[in-house]
Order: structure tokens, then C-alpha cells, then sequence
């Protein structure tokens, strides 16, 4: 068998000098709920592991403009840090619906973003929020908009010497909703889930975000949609109209957790209720 | 594959093992240090057999590669006891019968004992919330949420 490497550095310029060694043959592990099952199952053959758990990059802080979460944060702390919880409860939302305790102790905001699957739930609720994701290697780093992030199911823009250090999430005003239906209750995978977010202006609606998960490649912002409620004063019928149109533009596929009728069937309802449910939130105010 | 040292504290006592890059804590528990209390359900993290508490939390020992636990403190269903003593959990799904085949047992326990550790008095659907990470094929669910909340209302 071959000599797999083990690294688990505590200082940023070693592990991106690492990973610029081996570029696609290491594989950077976090919490390790996506990574393991392919490593148990040997789906993915690493020459090196680059364990980034001791890097210090578990941390939530509050900036002037942004909530700036470390990517090793785990989704047990997103769901009950009282940061979050105040500045961006979709995220929090998201959160709390993500796996179950014991995964949610191991699996890391990071993770989430880079595993790229078209169902992750706090992608989804983050791009209603703005977020923009920080990328570090050794020569240089950069920060890209997580709407730009995604190419396809698994497929993202990082490079193989790259790592996401940091997540920001801009303190948005507005009221938001992330609903999230499954198979069941308990740690459960989307069959379709949504994020909104409605920045009112009075009754008119000032902006909108509107995000589909498991409904498309890549976690789906619906701009159609998002245009309609702009500028506009938020009825009923015009939320029908949004939720009929965010359908319009996903493209969900049939597999073993639902077929692609039932996801548009039961996503333009999401849509509907996530809208509806979002008007009675309390503002987020930064 | 070359072996390195692993060092952590595994139910109160420390001990160190040579271990591979890609073994599991699961792998190291159940194959090297004999600890067979934590289950292989599935490998992938979907059924709970295998959750232990890591610094107090569960996690699933499937997913956990070994050598991240590096000076941490692993807690099985082995380390429930104490001196001799079943712990109260345990007390209770034995004498309410809170399994048939006894496979998800040890990671329900565990599961259990963070719950009742950080919420003393949780409701059924508390009970039900925490623990829907754990599978019972046996389908001993009722027993195994009556067992907990017997525990809660100090009947163990
Ligand atoms: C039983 C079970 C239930 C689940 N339920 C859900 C759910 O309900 N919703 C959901 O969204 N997900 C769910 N997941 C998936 C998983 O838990 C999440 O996607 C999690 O956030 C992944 O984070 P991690 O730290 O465990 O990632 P890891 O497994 O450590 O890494 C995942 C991938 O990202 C890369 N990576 C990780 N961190 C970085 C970084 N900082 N920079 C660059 N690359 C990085 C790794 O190389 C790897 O390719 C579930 C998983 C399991 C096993
Ligand atoms: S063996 Fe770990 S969750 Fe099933
Ligand atoms: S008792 Fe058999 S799986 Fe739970």
C-alpha cells in the first residue's frame, strides 16, 4: 500500500506551503463528515492529508460592516453562537437543520462551501446573505463572492493550493427565512430547500434574495424572481408570481431522495411559505 | 503503511498506539485497543452506532480520522461505568428493555448521556430532536426515549 502523509500544522504558511507541494495529491481535511466516507469507501486516494483543525480558525467575530466566521467553525456553533443567532438567523436556521448533533460537532462552515454539493444547506442560506469567501495559498490570497464560487455539483473555482480561511457575511439588513424540506425530520438531506431574504422599505420591497438548494447544479440564486418582488409593494399575488418564476429557473434532477416533478411541485410551496414566513420575522438591523 | 504514535485519553486513562494516517478512530478502537463497545453500522456517518464523546461531545468515531485526536479525550460506552457501577442510563434501557439485538445501544447511551449532561429535563420531542442522528434497526424507539426520560425524572 502506499505511504499516505499526515500533516496537521498550526500556522497558516505551513499548511498552504504544504498544500503547494502537493497540489492535487493532498486532500485538506476538516471535520471530515464529507471526506471520510470516500476515504472509508476509498473513493478518493490521497498521497497526503492536511488535517486544518489546529490552525486556529474556529472563530466567530463581529466587524463594522460583516460577520467574520473562520472556516474550521462547526455547524454546532453557527446554530448557537449568539452572533449569528442576532445577525444572520438564516444562517443559524441552516444550521440547526444541518445533520444531527453528532455530525453537526464535527462539520465545519468550510467544509460545507468547498464539498460543493448542490444540497448544502448553509450555501444556501448564506448566499441570501451576501457572503463572500476568503482564499489563502502561498502566493497570495483573494476574496470571491460565494455567488461566483460554484461551477457544478462538487466542482468549485478553488484551486489545488488553495484553502478558504474565512467567510464574511456582510451584516444585511432585512428579514429572512431558511425552510428545508426532507425525508424526514432528523439528519436528513434537502430534498429541496430555500433561503429568502426581503429588504422592505415600508411595504415596498427594496431588495430580495431568493436561493434554491438541491433544485439546480449548484446552490441557485433565482434573479428572475429576485427582480420581480424589486421595488415593488410585497402582495400575496406577487409572491405566487416569485415562487412561480424562482421554479421556472431551476433545474432539479430525479435520484433516490425525490423525483424532479415533486421538487418543483413542493419547491415553488417552499417559496411561497419561506416568503410569506419571512414578512413576520423580526428585522435584522446591523 | 508507516505507523506513528497516537496519544489521547480514552476512558480516563491515557494510552498510546501506532496507528496509520487513514484509520478511523472507529478502526484504532475496535481493532487495536480491543474497545468494541462503538459499532461499524455503515462507515459513512448515516447510522450512529459508532458515536463516542470526543471532549465531552459526540461525534461518529467512523468519520474522526485517528490521529486528529491527537491529546484529546475519548469517552466509549466502556467508560460509563463507574467502579463496577452501571450508569443510569445504562440501568435504565436495560431494565426497560430499551433495545432487541443491542447493535445501536452503545451509541444511543452516548448520544443520551450528552443530552441529559447539558439538558437535565428534556421533553419527548427534545429526546427525539437530539437523537435522530442514531438508527435503530430493531425499531426500540419508544422504550429507548422512556428509558431516558426515566433517567430524567431520577428514577435511575
Ligand atoms: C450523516 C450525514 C448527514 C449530513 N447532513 C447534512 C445536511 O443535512 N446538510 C448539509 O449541508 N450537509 C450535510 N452533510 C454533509 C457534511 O456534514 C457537510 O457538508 C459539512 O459541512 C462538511 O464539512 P466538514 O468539515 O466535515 O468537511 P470535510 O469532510 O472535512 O471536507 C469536505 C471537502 O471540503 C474540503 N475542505 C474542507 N475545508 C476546506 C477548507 N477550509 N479549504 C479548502 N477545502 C476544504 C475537503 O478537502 C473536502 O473535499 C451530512 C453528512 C453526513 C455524514
Ligand atoms: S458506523 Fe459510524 S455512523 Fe454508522
Ligand atoms: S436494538 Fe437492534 S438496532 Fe437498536
Amino acid at each position: 500500500m502506499r505511504e499516505v502523509l499526515y500533516y496537521a500544522p498550526t500556522e497558516l504558511t505551513e499548511a498552504t506551503a504544504i498544500l503547494a507541494d502537493h497540489r492535487d495529491k493532498a486532500a485538506v481535511l476538516a471535520g471530515g463528515t464529507d471526506l471520510l466516507p470516500k476515504l472509508n469507501y476509498y473513493e478518493v486516494k490521497p498521497h497526503a492529508l492536511l488535517y486544518i483543525g489546529r490552525l486556529g480558525l474556529s472563530s466567530i467575530h463581529n466587524g463594522s460592516s460583516a460577520l467574520t466566521i473562520g472556516a474550521t467553525t462547526t455547524t454546532a456553533d453557527l446554530a448557537t453562537h449568539h452572533l449569528v443567532q442576532q445577525y444572520a438567523p438564516a444562517l443559524a436556521q441552516a444550521a440547526r437543520l444541518s445533520g444531527s448533533v453528532a455530525i453537526q460537532n464535527a462539520a465545519t462552515i468550510g467544509g460545507n462551501i468547498a464539498n460543493a454539493s448542490p444540497a448544502a444547506d448553509l450555501v444556501v442560506a448564506l448566499l441570501a446573505l451576501d457572503a463572500s469567501v476568503r482564499l489563502l495559498s502561498h502566493s497570495g490570497q483573494r476574496d470571491v463572492h460565494l455567488a461566483d464560487f460554484f461551477l457544478g455539483p462538487h466542482l468549485t473555482i478553488l484551486q489545488p493550493d488553495e484553502l478558504i480561511t474565512q467567510i464574511h457575511v456582510p451584516l444585511s439588513p432585512g428579514k429572512t427565512e431558511f425552510l428545508k424540506l426532507g425525508r424526514r425530520k432528523g439528519q436528513t438531506l434537502a430534498v429541496v430547500s430555500v433561503a429568502v431574504r426581503l429588504q422592505l422599505d415600508g411595504d415596498l420591497c427594496h431588495d430580495a434574495r431568493i436561493v434554491l438548494g438541491s433544485m439546480a447544479p449548484t446552490p441557485l440564486r433565482c434573479r428572475t424572481a429576485e427582480h420581480l418582488l424589486r421595488g415593488q409593494k410585497i402582495t400575496t399575488d406577487l409572491i405566487h408570481q416569485a415562487a412561480t418564476q424562482a421554479i421556472a429557473e431551476s433545474s432539479p434532477i430525479t435520484d433516490q431522495r425525490a423525483t424532479a416533478w415533486y421538487r418543483k411541485k413542493a419547491g415553488e410551496a417552499l417559496v411561497q411559505r419561506a416568503l410569506l414566513q419571512a414578512l413576520d420575522k423580526k428585522e435584522v438591523r446591523p | 503503511m508507516k505507523q506513528q504514535v497516537l496519544t489521547f485519553i480514552l476512558n480516563g486513562e491515557e494510552v498510546a498506539v501506532l496507528v496509520t494516517p487513514t484509520e478511523t478512530l472507529l478502526d484504532v478502537l475496535r481493532e487495536r485497543l480491543q474497545i468494541t463497545g462503538p459499532k461499524r453500522g455503515c462507515d459513512d456517518g448515516e447510522c450512529g452506532a459508532c458515536t463516542v464523546l470526543l471532549d465531552g461531545e459526540p461525534v461518529r468515531s467512523c468519520l474522526t480520522l485517528a490521529l486528529t485526536v491527537e491529546g484529546r479525550t475519548v469517552t466509549t460506552v466502556e467508560g460509563l461505568m463507574v467502579k463496577g457501577e452501571l450508569d443510569r442510563l445504562q440501568k435504565a434501557f436495560y431494565e426497560r428493555g430499551a433495545f432487541q439485538c443491542g447493535f445501536c445501544t452503545p451509541g444511543m447511551l452516548m448520544v443520551a448521556k450528552s443530552l441529559l449532561a447539558k439538558n437535565p429535563n428534556p421533553s419527548r420531542d427534545e429526546i427525539r430532536s437530539y437523537m435522530a442522528g442514531n438508527l435503530c434497526r430493531c425499531g426500540s424507539y419508544e422504550e429507548i426515549i422512556e428509558a431516558i426520560q426515566a433517567v430524567a425524572a431520577g428514577e435511575y
